[in-house]
């Protein structure tokens, strides 16, 4: 058995650093999710909100819980999902057909918002309606704790997604309010060298970022080596998330699909 | 909410005004003067200065991820559960706004990064954390934390409250009065002050009546046990009236009135509570381990006490068990049962150890099956699971354990190691006492046979104890070599002794048998069909799980938890798996058994500060406890007959389920005065309702304080509610856990500017904590080891941090040093803390603390989180490099010398199954034949901690309530659907509600989850929803309504319906063996709500 020789995260943090070293335009970024190693913790989703400071109702990354089978022979699969950063995304096309430039795809892969132009519901619901992946959620202006005894600090404290600072302010109109958000890869921390928020955290190390242009980098040795698919590949979209399914088998893959998809 | 300047909570308007835009110079300062002026005016500059440059876009993307920086970053633990996960808490404008794993420490890395490595290099590395832990902010920015002391205002449980200053808590404590004259029905109630309750002040007649009543306690004889009380009476006349009953001088002093109870407590603030209790002179100091996992410690402690000559009674005996347990390494197992735990979401825990059993997964080296009635997220993704029925572990157990006598399957050659000199031959590194003989005495299996029984001389030994020289006789044990018997010396290290595994024989016309033989005899009362019928299981799994156990080496292990030991059998189910763990020969291997290891900041042994030592004129505590622990029944003056009125516990203690009723009853004695801190019995006990009629009645205790960091279930029965600092405030020193196999001690420390009030004691600015109320009681009372010399002459203790930097220092001291952090370093552990008043951080006052010499040792470990052995440094070839390297018992002789006080009968000594539920005298709870025909079980979901994460609005978001699950069959079959509304109801609880006394009841209603995944006839919920108070119920205070929030009181929380024992009445079933409380024996019915 080869011993184990460094943790997957400091092996992508030294992936994020070589790709940032390149072009660009030379950088393919993407998101592998080994789907025997989930296991439920959701840690990813509470990262995700607290690196984004994400509002309720907003949540970048979620994760599914499926029971297949019958007793007694049960088993679970958990499935993690955002936005797919599709090198076809539907959703840029919808939404810049009505606000041209809300939605745009970086020569890196990542599909962004921008945040100034993807304002109102109108934009927002026709990226929705476009995208089969459910990456889309509307921050209609709401605090975790408001209501309370204390608007606590940490919901007003800046983010800085996109790489510039954003704050929410109560009964403002301004964004990241009354605007559309989404996954962005932490694009934020890739630029300070770091891999995205949910996949540091991951408790199972299923999950795994990097730049698939470089043979070195982990992700890429693991779609070499490793079999993999991408949800709903039909329809063209050209999704930049892969999914690693081990041992599950089809059945139990469909079965765990078809818990929310029909 | 009204506002009210002085409310408790801070004040709404400052914050937006800081939040919403109208951030300018004078209004940012202002506010942070109402933080407490914690931000330094050079920060200042920065943070408007960066703020500009944001306005106008020209920040650069390094500039921008300001949480990027080392300066915004300081390391410290979790407590969001007890795993103890390393976390780097980032920070921005003194507010911790992110939560990421420490790289160093090997919870959350895999491997960790050497402990060398540069705080700079880490800045820009995460490792992971659970949802709780990226939550955890949530818990310390709580809309309802409470900032000043709180005062009864109501009735008890009323909710009524007026905040009142710091000194005047503290003065009215000590000194007692009429505190509630305000309330109706307490105008004329005298409240005994704390100062009344330390009679007993003279360090030196309280070591000498301890020696007396130690000497009473030992004695036999009834009439020389008689004499002994009078001579007592006599010789210390002067001092009875000190005593709680004269009578019974082993009651001790009338300090022991004064009971000091926690729920998580770790080091550092558990040296604060052991110091002040030990000055106090109060044997009543109790923690909340039975309703953890009690009986597994105790079991732990059983299998590791040593044959070995003990100081204080200056004779040879079973001594030196420690109260602990032992894990499954994960790193190097090919395969592991796993019974009653999910590491996937509990069991110390999931960032450590999932990514050892995923990785081994889908690597192909570990397989792992997991017995429990639910599948669990672990389960569902297990090689098998087991649904056998709750109670039936040590069945389960049992049945593999004769299948693996039967086929010849167990490590002989370890097993036949009678002493340490054999063990070593063989190069292990412990051994067992399984060849060891057994006299059967009516029938029964009773002490070891003694080596001078059968012939053999006794050995005249000479220890010395502080240079006296003590004679004493050495017994040893005898195996059977080849037929004839051996003498045995366990520890003998020339001399290798191994023994016969299976004997059934006389000696001398002695009927002896081997411990082996014993467990083969336990294990083979049933037959394999037999057991997997008690079990509910399929006898073919036990056959392949038995097969599977032992075809690994070394390297198979059963890991153990909760769901074994929270049974009435919960000592012999955890007895059965360790035994089976024994089979295998894998304590101390790499994917074996192993214990935990750390670096000890109290500096007993080679730490700069020796603190036990550094306590002049502490009172020494004596006397029976309010739990009736560590003693024996019969020893006591108390002895009368069987059943005692209530059951005793000599071989566990903190057994938390007896604290209350035990007060309640007055047995052995009734306690004036009640602090608690950090635990919620009502919640977190099962059987909650008695707990509430106690605790609501001021006459059967009568001064209550508790230290929180909000009103919660149990705290709003309190007199005194003083607010507590929170993880991300405080120090402690977490400590490790059995499943980490590195020499660890992660360091809490303040991370943050505290929330509660700064206050001064000792004339020291200091927030209000338990440390403040400690130190404020020491100082109202001169308490001796506390003020200007109390860690000796003119070494102060009026700061907490005066303990806690040298307790730092030892941990950095202990075997070789950490390194000396360098100027770079040094610049950076001050400018980290930039945000931190004085009275949290004082370069000065720490550095005086533990001299200049160890202050940088010091900065190096707090930059780092604590200390960690490096990886490598954890192995050795296939064995651990920590071990726990000593006899493990597989007989247990000071257990079966210990008698049960409710049926005078003895304690079993060896694996064995016992059938659960029983009440205190063994008789089997029925209710299952008067229609509470489901059981009902418990499970920690990962987003949650049982009482106090409902306070995670986060987490919240995942799930905003828990369901009652249920299998498909069952469900169809009482005509019940998913999502349908649902009341738990018990024969302990026909209504199914919690009755909060004041006429307010909560119903135990929830929705249903129908699923595959748990076994029909079994229905479970998950614990932390269901609250009725921390935030979840209006609470007056101030005469001014602090409104619930309606997400605080989702969900169900059944603990109320649990079973209460038909003899005791108002306790919980539990194990009187091992003190665990039951949280899985209870019968049950749903009803429609």
């Amino acid at each position: 058995m080869p011993q184990l020789q460094e943790d997957a995260n400091v092996r992508m943090r030294e992936d994020v650093k070589r790709a940032l070293s390149k072009p660009v335009e030379e950088r393919s970024w993407v998101m592998v999710i080994d789907i025997e190693k989930c296991i439920g913790c959701h840690a990813c989703t509470i990262s995700c909100i607290a690196e984004n400071v994400s509002p309720p109702g907003v949540t970048y990354r979620k994760v599914f819980d499926i029971e297949t089978g019958e007793y007694p022979d049960v088993k679970r699969l958990f499935m993690p999902t955002n936005c797919m950063h599709c090198d076809n995304p539907p959703c840029a096309k919808a939404a810049n057909a009505i606000v041209p430039g809300a939605i745009e795809k970086r020569p890196d892969g990542i599909v962004v918002l921008n945040y100034k132009k993807f304002r109102g519901k109108k934009v927002f619901e026709a990226a929705t309606i476009a995208c089969p992946y459910t990456a889309f959620y509307y921050d209609d202006g709401s605090f975790y704790t408001q209501n309370t005894p204390k608007l606590e600090s940490y919901e007003t404290r800046p983010s800085f997604e996109y790489g510039k600072k954003w704050i929410r302010k109560k009964g403002k109109d301004e964004p990241p309010i009354e605007t559309g958000r989404k996954c962005h890869f932490c694009l934020h921390r890739l630029n300070a060298g770091m891999v995205p928020a949910c996949v540091t955290t991951c408790t199972g190390r299923a999950m795994y970022f990097g730049d698939l242009n470089d043979p070195q980098s982990l992700v890429a040795e693991l779609l070499k080596n490793k079999p993999s698919y991408r949800v709903n590949e039909n329809l063209g979209t050209k999704p930049r998330v892969y999914y690693l399914h081990g041992t599950y088998t089809e059945k139990e893959l469909k079965e765990g699909c078809a818990a929310c998809h029909e | 909410m009204e506002r009210n300047k002085d409310c408790i909570y801070e004040v709404l308007e400052e914050e937006e005004t800081l939040k919403q835009g109208k951030l300018n110079r004078r209004n940012f300062i202002k506010t942070s003067a109402f933080l407490g002026g914690s931000v330094y005016l050079s920060q200042l500059e920065r943070v408007f200065e960066l703020l500009n440059k944001a306005e106008a876009g020209i920040l650069t993307p390094d500039e921008a991820y300001e949480l990027a920086k080392a300066e915004n970053i300081l390391y410290s633990v979790c407590l969001q559960c007890n795993t103890g996960c390393g976390i780097k808490a980032k920070i921005l404008d003194g507010i911790v706004v992110k939560i990421d794993g420490n790289p160093l420490s090997p919870w959350t890395l895999y491997p960790h990064l050497p402990y060398e490595t540069s705080p700079f290099d880490i800045a820009t590395l995460d490792g992971a954390l659970c949802p709780k832990g990226q939550a955890g902010l949530q818990s310390v920015y709580d809309p309802y934390r409470i900032r000043k002391v709180l005062k009864r205002a109501g009735r008890r449980g009323e909710n009524k409250w007026v905040t009142i200053p710091f000194d005047q808590a503290i003065d009215e404590i000590v000194n007692g009065g009429y505190l509630f004259k305000k309330v109706k029905g307490e105008e004329n109630r005298y409240v005994p002050g704390l100062k009344d309750l330390w009679a007993l002040r003279d360090s030196e007649v309280a070591k000498k009546m301890d020696k007396a009543v130690s000497e009473i306690l030992h004695e036999k004889d009834k009439n020389k046990k008689k004499a002994l009380i009078e001579k007592f009476k006599a010789d210390f006349k002067d001092y009875l009236d000190k005593m709680i009953d004269p009578d019974h001088p082993d009651m001790g002093p009338l300090n022991n009135q004064m009971l000091f109870v926690w729920g998580r407590l770790k080091d550092g603030r558990k040296d604060f509570i052991t110091r002040f209790m030990d000055a106090f002179g109060s044997t009543n100091a109790h923690g909340h381990t039975t309703v953890c996992q009690g009986s597994l410690y105790f079991t732990g402690k059983a299998m590791s006490e040593q044959w070995k000559f003990d100081e204080k009674d200056k004779k040879v005996k079973w001594t030196e068990g420690k109260k602990f347990y032992w894990q499954g390494e994960l790193e190097h197992a090919e395969l592991v049962i796993f019974v009653g735990a999910s590491p996937f979401e509990g069991n110390y825990g999931p960032p450590f150890r999932a990514p050892r059993i995923t990785d081994g997964v889908v690597s192909g080296r570990l397989k792992y099956a997991v017995i429990d009635p639910r599948l669990s997220k672990t389960a569902g993704k297990a090689w098998k699971w087991i649904d056998a029925k709750p109670g039936t572990e040590g069945a389960f157990a049992l049945a593999m354990i004769r299948w693996i006598i039967e086929n010849k399957r167990f490590d002989s050659k370890y097993l036949m190691n009678a002493n340490k000199a054999s063990a070593k031959e063989d190069n292990e590194p412990t051994w067992t006492n399984a060849v060891w003989l057994v006299k059967i005495e009516d029938d029964k299996p009773g002490a070891f046979l003694r080596a001078h029984e059968v012939g053999f001389p006794k050995e005249e030994r000479v220890q010395v104890v502080k240079d006296e020289e003590i004679k004493y006789e050495y017994e040893r044990f005898v195996v059977l070599k080849d037929g004839k018997p051996v003498p045995v010396d366990p520890y003998d290290e020339k001399e290798p002794v191994e023994g016969d595994l299976f004997v059934d024989t006389e000696i001398n016309g002695m009927k002896v048998k081997s411990g082996m033989q014993l467990l083969y005899e336990e294990a083979s009362k049933k037959t394999i069909e037999e057991w997997a019928e008690i079990c509910g299981v399929k006898p073919e799994d036990i056959i392949e799980l038995s097969y599977e156990f032992t075809n690994h080496g070394k390297r198979a292990v059963a890991d153990i938890h909760r769901g074994s030991s929270q049974h009435t059998n919960g000592f012999y189910n955890n007895l059965a798996w360790f035994t089976l763990n024994l089979l295998n020969g894998n304590y101390d291997y790499k994917g074996g058994f192993i214990q935990k290891s750390e670096y000890k900041p109290t500096g007993e042994k080679e730490g700069p500060f020796n603190l036990k030592q550094m306590h002049p004129g502490k009172t020494t505590p004596f006397g029976i406890s309010i739990i009736r622990h560590g003693m024996k029944y019969e020893d006591t003056t108390l002895f009368k007959s069987y059943p005692a009125k209530r059951p005793w516990f000599p071989l566990a203690s903190d057994v938390y389920q007896e604290i209350i009723p035990s007060l309640a009853d007055e047995y052995p004695y009734p306690i004036k005065a009640m602090i608690l801190y950090m635990g919620t019995p009502v919640y977190s006990l099962p059987g909650g309702g008695p707990l509430i009629e106690i605790l609501s009645d001021p006459n059967k205790l009568p001064l209550f304080v508790q230290i929180d960091i909000t009103v919660g279930e149990t705290s709003m029965f309190a007199d005194y509610v003083f607010p507590d600092t929170t993880y991300l405030e405080r120090w402690e020193f977490q400590g490790s856990h059995p499943s980490v196999p590195y020499k660890v001690q992660p360091t809490r420390q303040p991370v943050i500017p505290p929330i509660p009030e700064m206050v001064k004691v000792n004339g020291e600015e200091t927030p209000i904590s338990l440390e403040a109320f400690i130190l404020g009681v020491a100082e109202k009372l001169g308490l001796p080891g506390f003020g200007p010399n109390g860690f000796g002459e003119g070494k102060p203790f009026t700061h907490p941090d005066h303990l806690y930097i040298k307790m730092v220092a030892n941990v950095a001291m202990e075997g070789k040093p950490v390194p000396d952090a360098d100027e770079k370093e040094v610049k950076l552990f001050m400018k980290s803390r930039r945000h931190l008043p004085k009275g949290v951080f004082d370069p000065d006052r720490w550095e005086k603390s533990v001299g200049s010499e160890n202050f940088k040792k010091v900065i190096y470990v707090l930059n780092r989180g604590g200390r960690f052995q490096n990886y490598e440094d954890a192995w050795e070839g296939e064995q651990v490099k920590n071990k726990y390297g000593a006899l493990v018992n597989m007989y247990l002789e000071k257990v079966v010398k210990t008698k049960n006080s409710m049926t005078g009968k003895s304690f079993k000594g060896i694996a064995s199954y016992i059938p659960a539920p029983a009440d205190v005298l063994g008789n089997p709870i029925e209710d299952k034949e008067e229609g509470f025909d489901l059981e009902l079980i418990t499970y920690r979901v990962i987003q949650h901690t049982k009482s106090r994460t409902i306070s995670n609005y986060w987490l919240l978001s995942i799930e905003p309530e828990n369901s009652i699950l249920i299998n498909k069959r069952d469900a169809d079959k009482l005509g019940f659907k998913d999502g349908e509304e649902v009341k738990i109801i018990s024969k302990t609880n026909p209504e199914g509600t919690w009755n909060l006394v004041n006429g307010d009841k909560k119903p135990m209603v929830g929705k249903l989850k129908v699923i595959q995944g748990i076994r029909p006839g079994v229905v479970a919920f998950s614990l932390g929803f269901g609250h009725f108070a921390y935030g979840a119920r209006d609470i007056v205070v101030d005469e001014k309504v602090v409104k619930r929030d309606e997400r605080r009181d989702k969900g169900i929380h059944a603990n109320a319906v649990m079973r209460l024992d038909p003899v005791l009445k108002n306790t919980p079933l539990e194990d009187l063996t091992g003190g665990s409380v039951s949280f899985y024996d209870t019968r049950v019915r749903l009803v429609k709500a």
